[in-house]
């Protein structure tokens, strides 16, 4: 159902609807910008690489093979744009303000907000293989086989960067404050 | 599932590794699951890995959703170009112009232009002057101004200096007036898509003094300019309300489809 909806969407836009064209937008928008502010840490640029996202998404849609998932195709085209940027970016400025949180609110947001970066603090520590299926993973909800189609890697790779990358986010998620773990009622 | 390595430590072996990640991502099988809680009580290597792991697991899950910044989903679609049905593309550098008036969005454009809704209308700059049936359909002024109107204070400003385009982008204010000079010089057709929506601004004119070839298009909340090799010329835009710097102007450069360059500039806030 959820394909064939994108398949028919999809279908429309290469006819040059431009409803169907903000309906996989409206839908995508939100998924991608999270997965690009993952890998990268900061709203700016993952604003950025959403819009260059769509743009080469769309730009590409009258060639989209339909006996792929679109949503597939999408994120692998959302991940290689973050990427893409990690490289560009390291070399113009430091990540020392990916760690800001982008939430800003009032005290009772706190626990949220404290997890959000305590998250992504931990996941920029990571190298972006291992950022990258932790973010698809537990950010994006995918399983190990989606993830394994949008990497183009196999499962076992998924698996054994997945247990890697937790291994290691464990020293940062549940030793490096141990106030934190109890304050989320662990 | 554990096995001593050389140092006396305790390790995990394979198989219960493999249950524990299974079990921590939601993908282990019922049966699995019944092996993992016999394994569990038995070994506190394995019960403490098992725990750690989860919890980590589960703060990676709880980390709420970021919600993207307001002017995204607009700035996105007012950039996008479907194809036309039944229209092959041509990269034949001569009949780029051709292949630019035949794009959906500006299709799109074009027929809200005849009166649906928003669209300001489509131009060509050049020594022709406007007719009033152009006139007719467009909202707001489109008039040759003078040179005075791009003096006022600098705002931002951003040095275009890649292989595929150069140049030199500046935002002035005077009055109710925002105007955004370009000097450009690329060697390959490329778009210029302003996006102000959202920002209390209106266009209100474009003035060219120096351009090879180059077209206009205005559709609501951005500006879409395409041209090739020296270019010249200011956009203005009109204050028609406080304006808002939730985000910055935005100015993307296409060449085709593909992006080259995304320059943001920076309205104070009034």
């Amino acid at each position: 159902m959820h394909k064939d909806k994108d398949a028919a969407l999809v279908k429309s836009c290469q006819l040059g609807d431009r409803r169907a064209m903000s309906q996989l937008v409206s839908k995508y928008e939100r998924p991608v910008f999270n997965a690009a502010y993952r890998i990268l840490g900061n709203m700016d640029d993952a604003a950025d690489a959403t819009q260059t996202v769509f743009l080469k998404v769309f730009e590409h849609i009258a060639d989209y093979d339909q006996k792929f998932k679109f949503f597939s195709w999408v994120y692998r085209i959302a991940i290689n744009e973050s990427l893409n940027q990690v490289k560009k970016r390291r070399s113009q400025k430091s990540l020392d303000d990916s760690q800001a949180s982008p939430w800003q609110g009032p005290a009772e947001k706190f626990d949220t907000a404290e997890l959000c970066k305590k998250v992504q603090g931990a996941l920029m520590l990571l190298s972006e293989d291992y950022r990258t299926v932790v973010v698809l993973k537990h950010m994006s909800g995918c399983s190990y086989q989606q993830i394994s189609e949008i990497l183009q890697i196999p499962e076992k790779t998924v698996k054994s960067r997945l247990y890697s990358a937790r291994q290691m986010m464990k020293k940062t998620l549940l030793h490096d404050d141990a106030g934190f773990e109890g304050a989320r009622g662990e | 599932m554990t096995t001593k390595n050389q140092n006396g430590q305790s390790t995990v072996d394979q198989r219960t590794l493999y249950l524990i990640n299974r079990s921590v991502d939601g993908e282990i099988t019922a049966l699995e699951q019944e092996e993992l809680d016999r394994l569990l009580p038995t070994s506190p290597e394995v019960h403490d890995l098992h725990d750690s792991l989860g919890k980590v697991a589960n703060l990676l899950d709880e980390a709420p959703e970021i919600e993207p910044p307001e002017y995204l989903k607009g700035a996105i679609e007012r950039q996008i170009r479907l194809p036309v049905q039944g229209h092959k593309k041509t990269t034949k550098p001569g009949l780029w112009g051709i292949e630019w008036l035949n794009t959906s969005w500006l299709g799109t454009g074009l027929a809200l232009a005849a009166g649906v809704v928003l669209t300001v209308g489509v131009y060509q700059m050049g020594s022709e002057p406007i007719s009033e049936g152009d006139s007719a359909s467009m909202v707001g002024t489109i008039a040759r101004r003078g040179p005075d109107v791009q003096a006022g204070a600098l705002l931002d400003s951003v040095q275009l200096d890649t292989s595929r385009l150069n140049g030199l982008v500046e935002l002035r204010n005077k009055d109710d007036l925002f105007t955004l000079s370009f000097k450009l010089n690329t060697g390959e057709p490329t778009d210029v898509v302003i996006d102000f929506a959202g920002r209390g601004l209106e266009f209100d004119d474009v003035t060219g003094t120096r351009a090879d070839d180059y077209r206009v298009a205005v559709e609501d909340g951005s500006i879409h300019l395409a041209g090739t090799g020296e270019q010249q010329y200011t956009v203005i835009l009109k204050r028609t309300s406080g304006v808002k710097n939730a985000a910055p102007l935005g100015v993307n450069f296409l060449a085709g489809n593909e992006l080259l360059l995304r320059a943001k500039l920076i309205i104070p806030e009034d």
